[in-house]
């Protein structure tokens, strides 16, 4: 599968400018979730789209003490996540780009963006832009050996790192699915909820800075940076959630390629992806914040749980 | 008989085998009085529901009796008296405070306790039949984990629920290993296992009553007067 046609580049691409384009529709969705299961009317679904319209709009303030990490950082943050877009497949079963990297360049790729956006928050000498790197940093460090181990219980089962390998034995196997992915299932979602900043761990829509994480990082951004940054935040949820659903409910690919069947295949992605994005917000409005240091007790049942898939794949 | 399963009923055991697992994790994980008896509750239905299947896969009928007393007595009886318990127990906190050992190294534990009973069993050898390779690790994994739970928790409500987890991995051992005993010895157990739970609610009451806690370690201190 080393040679594609242009076409086919064509349609991976179209699958990464999908998933760049409408994930902030997903942002929508599920704040029109959660606001309407706390008896609130909520903005609509597209609130996002006209939020970075006006963002783009508008002037920037930038502190003069901040140095060139501060202003380069939204836009590394964009680069990283929207090329880790073009490694996932959406409608079709592989994705062209995918002889390039596989799940790890993924992981990696996500790792440069937070690690620049850890940077600028300590760059501009805010208190609370420190305070939310380090929190930033503590969540990173555990919530990595968990997504690691889930990785590798993937590629176990489904043998091989390259996310395309993984999506295709994935829609090989029955409707039941193989018992050590459900231990994966488990420790993927409780990591998808900690890397998207989701309420067990952080609570984004607070205007209280202490209990906030991946918001009190971007606190100094204004103008074009700061809509280039909560895009990029949504690119990246958008990436996780199309990831969760490609591995764990496949059974969506075209196989023949043809105008209805890539327009039926997107509609099903785009169904699944938001009864996702409707189960985590519902998820959300069950739970409160949890303390700081007891969220590593959710990372470690992410853990524990990878621990036992891998030993379900040596029985 | 084993002959008889088809591959599809492995799957659905190898799966309800797991959902049983991940539901006993539901018990180590919890800190609230009534969230460890909920879990146990959830146990159960899973574990009523597994022993349906196999007597589904294996076609016994009493062990559809032995499922529907396990459903009737341990997931709803035993969590009634319980509930009742907990809510006149004059103990002014509801939680584990500090267990001896830490909620996430405890997950972290059970997950080794679980690795080791599957190691455990791969050693044994009697995993000719299909059913008792599957469930023999579970039910290993359920007592090691309803043990962990007992040493290393205070309150002695949750040793009761510890317990209770390894009555229900003796239970899933008897089923599979011998494929059900008679109905009497079944319906004996039950028995004893209701006047057990009677029993130790009547002492966290006088517990309760002398030391206004249910910390196992005011047992410790032994005064002759």
């Amino acid at each position: 599968m080393s040679d594609f046609s242009i076409f086919e580049y064509g349609l991976g691409i179209l699958q990464a400018l999908l998933i760049i384009v409408l994930s902030p529709l997903i942002v929508g969705i599920m704040r029109k979730i959660k606001a309407k299961s706390q008896k609130r009317i909520g903005a609509g679904i597209c609130q996002p789209y006209y939020d970075i319209i006006k963002l783009l709009r508008k002037d920037e303030i930038v502190s003069d003490q901040s140095s060139w990490i501060f202003r380069v950082t939204p836009w590394i943050n964009f680069v990283t996540t929207a090329s880790a877009a073009f490694f996932i497949p959406v409608f079709l079963i592989y994705s062209p780009f995918g002889v390039v990297g596989d799940v790890l360049l993924v992981v990696g790729l996500f790792a440069l963006g937070k690690f620049f956006m850890m940077l600028a928050g300590l760059d501009v000498a805010s208190s609370f832009g420190g305070l939310g790197s380090i929190r930033e940093m503590m969540m990173s460090v555990l919530v990595e050996p968990a997504l690691f181990m889930t990785i590798f219980v993937i590629a176990l089962f489904y043998d091989g790192t390259n996310i395309s390998t993984i999506v295709s034995s994935a829609n090989d196997t029955s409707i039941l699915i193989v018992p050590g992915i459900l231990f994966a299932l488990i420790a993927f979602f409780i990591i998808m909820m900690a890397e998207t900043g989701k309420l067990p761990f952080d609570n984004p829509s607070t205007h209280l800075e202490l209990t906030m994480i991946h918001e009190s990082v971007v606190l100094e951004y204004s103008g074009k940076n700061l809509a280039l940054m909560e895009w990029s935040h949504a690119i990246k949820q958008m990436i996780l959630f199309a990831l969760f659903v490609d591995i764990f409910f496949p059974w969506n690919f075209v196989e023949q390629i043809s105008l209805v069947g890539i327009s039926i295949g997107i509609l099903v992605f785009i169904t699944k992806v938001s009864v996702l994005a409707s189960f985590t917000a519902f998820i959300e409005t069950l739970v409160a914040k949890w303390r700081l240091f007891r969220v590593s007790d959710l990372i470690a049942m992410a853990i524990s749980s990878s621990m036992i898939g891998v030993i379900f794949f040596f029985l | 008989m084993s002959d008889l399963i088809l591959p599809t009923q492995i799957d659905l055991l190898h799966v309800s085998a797991v959902i049983l697992l991940i539901a006993t994790f539901g018990i180590v994980v919890r800190r609230g009085f009534s969230d460890w008896l909920h879990a146990y509750r959830y146990q159960t239905i899973i574990l009523a529901g597994v022993v349906t299947l196999i007597a589904f896969v294996t076609s016994i009928w009493e062990l559809y009796i032995v499922s529907a007393l396990t459903l009737g007595i341990k997931a709803i009886i035993i969590p009634k008296v319980l509930f009742y318990v907990t809510k006149k127990l004059d103990s002014p906190i509801k939680l584990e405070m500090n267990p001896y050992v830490s909620l996430r190294i405890s997950v972290i534990a059970s997950a080794l306790l679980v690795a080791m009973s599957y190691f455990m069993a791969l050693q044994l050898p009697i995993s000719s039949d299909k059913t008792i390779s599957v469930f023999l690790p579970v039910s290993f994994s359920l007592f090691f984990i309803g043990l962990f739970i007992i040493i290393s928790r205070r309150k002695a409500l949750n040793q009761i629920v510890g317990l209770l987890t390894i009555e229900n991995g003796l239970f899933l051992f008897a089923v599979v290993v011998t494929h059900g005993f008679s109905l009497i010895i079944e319906i004996g157990l039950m028995a004893d296992i209701l006047v057990g739970v009677i029993i130790s609610s009547i002492l966290l009451f006088r517990m309760s009553h002398t030391f206004d806690s249910v910390d196992i370690k005011n047992l410790e201190s032994l005064r002759d007067d």
